[in-house]
């Protein structure tokens, strides 16, 4: 009897073991299932129906307003966009500035006194903190448009006329999948975030929903303000791996924050232990993926970016249905891929150039 | 009679003598209690090797820009561009090296060289034009940000030569990255010019007394001058540290360690040499702030109050400072 109740719990034990490593496996499996789209060189989608570009956007311009022209990442995409308006035949002027508030009301004013016919608010310049000058404008029958701010499921903010979204929250569930498939499913990850940007909220919205059907994995979030992340994020990178030596994932939710994240690792000696997953694609945090620093970046093709946008905000002035996914598409850089961002990497290269003729087409510019 | 009034002359002295003591090593004290608070909390974590030597080796940057600082704030100048300087320095670094392929010792020797020639022309408005350092430093780190701005074409550039990131992180003394070891020798160089050369306390009287300075046939124009020439070469050398750590370089986050560096420069006043700024005090000032903000983020406290500790550290220990002078001048 004795030996039966031993052999049945052993076997009971065994079965346990045996499913929870099957539902770890099982986890990992899926998080890497959800990874594979993503590892594909993305293909052109059109957001619409094609239209003819050059001859409804005839006579009509558009204003850019980035949130800093000092941000690499936007003057990127608003060099993209100048190119692409000379091509379409259409005024387009960029607002340049600083990521001063008042200068993108200034901005706006600008916009208003010279009628331009749509106002772009371009990855932060944020209409919430622009309420005023956003209904002025709105009033004085010009199109306002937050464009690469927003997540698919958020609000259009602060009284504008329109949002041109990004799927953030797939872009932040990606960082998480990435973790656990690679841990299977033993990830201990610390969150870098900074709450003042709207897309943040999408992102780490993602994040958590990646890592709720994760059982064996926990996160800490901690939010770093954008102006401090040269002075804070190293000193809260090194002292949360040092009070916690099971953390094995570092997730800056945005890459521009990564070069303060890797000497954090070299110092506290855990270059070995803990790896960087991060989103934007920006070429220098894809060199940091050639020299082994980072393990992986979710990236966006910022030329595909001024692209979509301008796609998307076209459409509106020319009276066609509203862009609500503007197939901007993400795509994962590794070490198995980053050389095809060029040596140094440039941006905008490593995602194919189909888009281009795609987009061509679509605005039946051929 | 006699004996009494020796007697309270003697206590007199004593006390003061308790109140210098208090006041010079008062940083020291709190560092110390930051210490031990934070590792009973923490003994495992806050008390171990790793951690201190995480907090020593990785503040360098920090160091040297605030003893960049305190050179011309000595002299009764300010050096606003001390943080422009830095970010002009590790940028040339990374587009000498990265961008153009220059070898990495070349591409450093450049970057001091241009933050020797940003601290001449600083000294050259200052005391040729007799404008104000703070209008001049200003006006030359907004006009040094622009030129950044434009040679690097506001990119971040990363693969900053791996020799460089090995020298100032990597390799490491006693467990601690050798960046550590350069701003402490650099601090010990300072004290000692500081308080044991000529020329350190000419620097004192010109600071304290221009015109008196200058009725006792000291140069002045020449002190001046030379000091924003230091402090603008020492903001490059913070550059060259900076692209050291990061292995990496944009031309933006350097600019936001002006004011921490102020704040460490005002801090260091209070204590060791107290009413003067001095490269010991600064020193302690830097680690004694960036042992509170690692404690609290050991144990997990929320950023902002990060920065309640760094501007409320701030404004006690000028304030105590201030009521132990004045009780001190009383006494007096």
């Amino acid at each position: 009897m004795k030996r039966m109740l031993l052999n049945a719990a052993m076997s009971a034990a065994f079965v346990l073991a045996a499913a929870a490593a099957h539902a770890e496996s099982d986890v990992a499996a899926k998080a890497a299932a959800a990874l594979e789209p993503y590892k594909k060189l993305p293909e052109f989608q059109a957001a619409g129906e094609p239209f003819d570009a050059k001859a409804c956007m005839e006579g009509k311009s558009i204003i850019s307003i980035p949130a800093s022209s000092a941000i690499p990442f936007l003057k990127t995409i608003n060099d993209s966009m100048t190119k692409i308006a000379e091509q379409v035949g259409f005024k387009f002027h960029v607002w340049e500035n600083q990521g001063q508030v008042s200068q993108w009301v200034q901005g706006i004013d600008y916009a208003v006194a010279n009628k331009f016919d749509l106002i772009d608010l371009l990855a932060g310049s944020d209409p919430r903190f622009l309420e005023p000058q956003v209904k002025a404008a709105r009033d004085a029958g010009l199109t306002v448009v937050a464009a690469h701010l927003t997540g698919f499921e958020q609000a259009i903010p602060g009284g504008a006329s329109a949002v041109v979204p990004i799927d953030y929250k797939t872009a932040g569930a990606l960082l998480a999948d990435w973790a656990i498939a690679k841990t299977d499913g033993k990830v201990n990850a610390l969150v870098l975030v900074s709450n003042e940007a709207l897309s943040t909220d999408s992102m780490v919205s993602g994040i958590k929903e990646a890592f709720a059907n994760c059982p064996d994995c926990k996160y800490n979030i901690v939010n770093i303000p954008i102006p401090e992340w040269a002075t804070k994020i190293q000193p809260n990178v090194q002292s949360a791996l040092l009070a916690d030596p099971t953390i094995n994932y570092v997730i800056p939710i945005y890459d521009s924050m990564a070069q303060f994240v890797v000497p954090a690792i070299t110092i506290t000696g855990k270059t070995d232990s803990v790896k960087i997953t991060t989103f934007n694609g920006t070429p220098f945090a894809i060199g940091m993926i050639q020299d082994g620093q980072i393990e992986m970046d979710v990236g966006e093709n910022l030329d595909w970016i001024a692209h979509g946008i301008l796609d998307a905000e076209m459409r509106m002035l020319c009276g066609l249905p509203e862009v609500k996914d503007p197939k901007i598409p993400l795509y994962i850089f590794d070490a198995s891929n980053a050389a095809t961002a060029g040596t140094p990497p440039e941006a905008n290269t490593g995602y194919g150039d189909d888009y281009i003729e795609g987009y061509r087409k679509l605005w039946m510019l051929q | 009679m006699t004996l009494a009034t020796s007697d309270t002359g003697e206590a007199h002295a004593r006390r003061q003598a308790w109140i210098d003591r208090a006041e010079r090593f008062g940083l020291l004290i709190a560092w110390a209690a930051v210490i031990i608070v934070f590792g009973l909390l923490r003994p495992d974590t806050f008390l171990s090797w790793a951690n201190l030597s995480t907090i020593l080796g990785s503040q360098a940057v920090l160091v040297v820009v605030t003893l960049g600082l305190i050179i011309p704030l000595t002299a009764g100048d300010y050096d606003l561009s001390i943080a422009s300087v830095l970010t002009l320095s590790a940028m040339l670094v990374a587009v000498l090296n990265v961008w153009v392929g220059l070898p990495i010792v070349a591409a450093i020797l450049l970057a001091l060289l241009a933050g020797i020639a940003v601290g001449v022309i600083n000294g050259f408005f200052v005391i040729y034009f007799r404008i104000h350092s703070l209008i001049v430093t200003l006006g030359m780190g907004t006009f040094i940000h622009g030129l950044t701005l434009w040679f690097s074409d506001t990119q971040t550039i990363s693969g900053v030569s791996i020799g460089l990131v090995r020298a100032v992180i990597i390799t490491r003394v006693l467990g601690i990255p050798l960046a550590f070891y350069y701003a402490l020798i650099l601090a010990l160089v300072i004290w000692y010019v500081f308080s044991y050369t000529a020329i350190g306390q000419r620097l004192l009287f010109v600071g304290r007394g221009r015109e008196v300075a200058r009725l006792s046939g000291i140069n002045v124009d020449r002190m001046r001058w030379g000091c924003l020439v230091v402090s603008a070469f020492l903001g490059a050398v913070a550059g060259v540290i900076y692209a050291g750590t990061i292995g990496a370089a944009d031309p933006n986050s350097g600019l936001t360690y002006l004011l921490p560096a102020f704040a460490a420069a005002f801090l260091g006043a209070t204590s060791i040499q107290p009413g003067r700024f001095n490269p010991i005090g600064s020193v302690i000032a830097v680690y004694f702030l960036v042992t509170g903000i690692t404690g609290l983020s050991i144990l997990g406290v929320s950023t902002f109050v990060q920065d309640l500790f760094y501007g409320g550290a701030l404004i006690v220990a000028v304030t105590l400072s201030q009521i132990v002078r004045g009780r001190e001048e009383r006494l007096n």
